[in-house]
């Protein structure tokens, strides 16, 4: 009888589970294997599955000494990742400080910091493609207000490029990071905030002493979902620049595009995606292994 | 009586300031989708048009070989459909992880976690072989589909069950309701607001998707809102004025729909910040 119950039990669960499961198997399980297959070989999707060849390594090979175009988006991804993570979360760390009770009009702030995060990406990108054009307002700003003689070629120089797509990122980082830490210092016990205004610390001094050491494990999740989602960067660059694989700007994922769905090599983009998931998994057992260290409260 | 404060006041400023610097970029896109195309990039700068183009608009919506208004109504159709799938899945799933003891659970959750690492971008060759071969290739069911699936709102939803007491449950046990029964009338109401933050995020992701849309479909009739814009991106007359409303009439609903439940959203991403 017992028995037939824990039985029961088990078939009703995944019974429940059955939607989930489907999903997570065809388009998820399935695919992870068949992706982490075709990294080890060379073949294009339309010239049939009887051109397939096993490589074993090569790919890989390819890519981390040969391929010029993997070193710069590698290079390029680790540049947007370094700029945009701590500029974001350490600005919207600041701001989430002073919203908190320190001035009027609160609800006001959110929303401007807010709008950009729900925005479209492809938007934002089309909108910051236009603030930095040559005759852009940016350049207006620049040679109007800074008097600036020789205003830059934004968006055709390569290095200069890479400036509006960290600035989109930033940009529309900031609004989830803000409302997350909103959320965080709210759980800041109050007391230690009247116990330094009582012994005179300033502002700057409650956000050094108090508000960065207890909202750490707050800081900690950012730095980990802004990180993974630097990795992942596309859009902005797909949208800004538009300039495919050899445009000097490219990321992982705008390289992993080019390959996969213009040239249809799909067994060289899925090893680019591969070194991809190993960046992401890195990230993950790094800030797992500090989670123990620099998190206190 | 409560004192003046200067400091507080002038925070305040400082931060308004920035807070319009914010919005700027934003204001800017709106203030050229009124424009004709010469006055977008006209010098002096005018925030207000002398003529407000509504025809723009007008242009870009009824628009017969564009129709902004086709690509409004896919985005609604594959955001409408994937938040509400998702939703019912994932609450069916949390449901199972956190209140039927079963074999096996505990080994199918962890998986499910560990593929949290795989970057969507390592599924999307596999998902176009198999749209392919399945011929949903096109269809906006590409990009539904998959989102039907969602770990962190599974993740999320299974907080919220796990902390209702098993009392409940076993009262209308007794009385002969089996688990489908307990799980729509007694514990999902319970979820309520694990299920509207889980619906904000979900809401967000789909709404801003650009990848999926981008390599699923590719004739003009399934386009989304954002291959929309792109679409005026790429177009060699530009017309700056017409993108801008393109952009506009992407990000403005949702503006829109944040101001009216400002609250949900907040707590909606901060509940997947504290808990996720």
């Amino acid at each position: 009888m017992k028995l037939k119950h824990k039985t029961k039990e088990t078939l009703i669960g995944y019974a429940f589970l059955a939607p989930a499961l489907v999903i997570f198997i065809t388009l998820v399980g399935i695919p992870i294997v068949i992706s982490f297959l075709l990294s080890f070989t060379k073949w294009n999707f339309f010239s049939g599955i009887s051109q397939l060849k096993f490589v074993g390594f090569d790919n890989f090979m390819k890519l981390l000494t040969t391929d010029r175009a993997f070193k710069t988006a590698l290079a390029n991804t680790i540049i947007y990742t370094v700029t945009t993570v701590p500029l974001t979360i350490f600005i919207s760390m600041l701001f989430a400080h002073v919203i908190n009770g320190r001035v009027h009009l609160q609800k006001f702030q959110r929303l401007a910091f807010f709008v950009p995060y729900i925005s479209n990406m492809v938007a934002l990108g089309a909108v910051f493609k236009f603030l930095f054009r040559t005759d852009g307002p940016v350049n207006a700003i620049l040679s109007h207000v800074f008097q600036v003689k020789d205003t830059p070629n934004w968006l055709v120089s390569t290095s200069l490029s890479r400036i509006p797509i960290i600035g989109v990122m930033i940009y529309s980082g900031i609004g989830f990071c803000l409302i997350v830490y909103i959320a965080a210092i709210k759980n800041v016990p109050q007391h230690l905030y009247e116990a330094a205004k009582i012994d005179g610390a300033s502002s700057i001094r409650q956000f050094f002493s108090i508000t960065i050491p207890m909202i750490s494990p707050t800081t900690l999740y950012l730095v980990i979902v802004r990180m993974i989602s630097a990795f992942q960067v596309f859009a902005p660059i797909n949208v800004i620049s538009d300039g495919g694989k050899n445009a000097g700007n490219t990321s992982l994922v705008v390289m992993l595009y080019e390959e996969a769905f213009r040239s249809y090599n799909f067994g060289y983009a899925s090893a680019i995606s591969w070194i991809l998931v190993l960046f992401i998994l890195v990230v993950t057992l790094i800030n797992f292994h500090f989670q123990k260290k620099w998190v206190h409260y | 009586m409560k004192k003046l404060d200067i400091k507080k006041l002038l925070l305040t400023m400082v931060m308004i300031l920035l807070a319009i610097i914010f919005l700027l970029p934003l204001l800017w896109m709106l203030s050229s989708s009124f424009k004709n195309p010469t006055e977008v990039f006209a010098s002096p700068f005018q925030w207000v048009p002398e003529i407000i183009r509504w025809e723009n608009y007008a242009n870009v919506w009824t628009n017969t070989s564009l129709p902004f208004a086709r690509f409004f109504r896919n985005s609604v159709l594959v955001t409408c459909i994937s938040v509400s799938g998702q939703i019912v899945v994932s609450s069916l799933a949390a449901y199972a992880f956190a209140k039927i003891d079963f074999k096996g659970k505990n080994v199918v959750f962890m998986i499910m976690l560990m593929t949290m690492m795989i970057p969507v971008q390592a599924l999307v060759i596999p998902r176009f072989m198999l749209f392919y071969e399945l011929n949903l290739y096109d269809s906006l069911w590409c990009i539904i589909l998959p989102n039907f699936f969602n770990v962190t709102s599974i993740f999320l939803l299974r907080q919220f069950y796990a902390s209702l007491p098993n009392e409940l449950m076993e009262a209308s046990r007794i009385d002969g309701a089996g688990h489908l029964q307990i799980w729509a009338r007694i514990m999902m109401p319970l979820t309520k607001n694990g299920m509207i933050s889980a619906t904000i995020l979900a809401f967000i992701n789909s709404w801003n998707e650009y990848l999926n849309p981008l390599i699923f479909l590719p004739s003009v009739k399934n386009y989304t809102v954002a291959l929309g814009i792109r679409w005026y991106l790429n177009d060699p007359s530009r017309e700056y004025n017409l993108m801008m409303c393109a952009a506009a009439s992407a990000i403005l609903p949702i503006v829109v729909l944040y101001i009216f439940t400002q609250k949900y959203f907040e707590d909606g991403i901060s509940a997947a910040g504290v808990k996720g």
